[in-house]
């Protein structure tokens, strides 16, 4: 089996945060948790960038490799996954993570910190498939009704691709093939013609 | 020992020190999983075990991103 991935479009994310509001949406997520979130370069300079940021499902997780009661697993298409009944919410796994994807809800009323939360590429945990048990606990199991996450598909510009590897670098290479690469291919240029220069556009810098 | 075997030697040695940098290493996490088993996506009532069936409907899903391929089948 493939090993799923997300990749995100730089040239083509508008910062809609669809994709946040699609995964708060799908798994009913609780306040102050983010499994996925958008992140800008260079906010409200021409050129500025923006990537929709969440678990990356790495394939050498370093979560996995510090958690201390071993909770996390890796299913046979490259997600990685963690127990909740298991977890002790100490944290290590945020620490370790390069992407901010551990995310714990507020437990109690002097702060104390539940139990891990993150992206869980639409496909639950380790209760039984779509049950409400696992949608209590990990939300939609959506990769087990033959879907893909619902972040990317929900995705206005396709900018954030989610599948089996392979397939969408595929999909990203013909795109940079077929667009180009360079400044001339973001904002205003792009969308209402003239210069492809930066500092051609308004408020660009020379 | 002869000169010439101490440099078969030496050279030996700096292959196999040269060749260690080119190992891959296993992926696989060194870790066990403690926590509860988990059942295969496709293993639900809409697949029923089907891994093929199941692969299809992903893959179709992952090839319908590529809105370039979905504007040529139109023209």
């Amino acid at each position: 089996m493939a090993r799923m991935k997300f990749i995100c479009d730089a040239e083509r994310c508008i910062e809609c945060n669809g994709c946040v509001t699609a995964c708060k949406n799908e798994h009913e997520v609780p306040w102050g948790v983010n499994r996925r979130r958008v992140v800008t370069m260079n906010d409200g300079v021409p050129g500025e960038r923006s990537i929709s940021v969440a678990c990356m499902h790495c394939s050498d997780a370093p979560c996995m490799a510090v958690c201390p009661v071993d909770c996390f697993y890796k299913t046979d298409e490259g997600v990685v996954l963690h127990d909740k009944d298991l977890c002790i919410g100490c944290g290590y796994c945020f620490y370790a993570c390069p992407f901010g994807a551990p995310q714990f809800p507020q437990a109690g009323a002097f702060g104390l910190r539940g139990k891990m939360d993150k992206c869980t590429y639409c496909s639950g945990g380790p209760e039984e498939n779509n049950s409400a048990e696992e949608f209590r606990k990990y939300g939609r199991n959506r990769l087990a009704e033959g879907k893909l996450p619902a972040c990317a598909e929900m995705c206005s510009t396709k900018a954030l691709l989610a599948g089996d590897a392979e397939v969408i670098t595929k999909i990203y290479k013909t795109r940079v093939v077929t667009r180009g690469k360079g400044e001339e291919i973001w904002g205003w240029s792009m969308a209402y013609g003239g210069s492809g220069k930066l500092a051609d556009q308004p408020g660009g810098r020379a | 020992m002869n000169a010439r075997k101490l440099t078969t030697m030496a050279a030996a040695v700096a292959a196999a020190a040269a060749l260690a940098g080119c190992t891959e290493l296993s992926q696989e996490s060194a870790r066990s999983y403690m926590g509860k088993e988990d059942a295969k996506a496709y293993a639900g009532d809409q697949f029923k075990g089907d891994k093929q069936k199941w692969e299809q409907s992903l893959a179709t899903r992952a090839a319908s991103q590529n809105e370039y391929l979905r504007t040529q089948a139109a023209k």
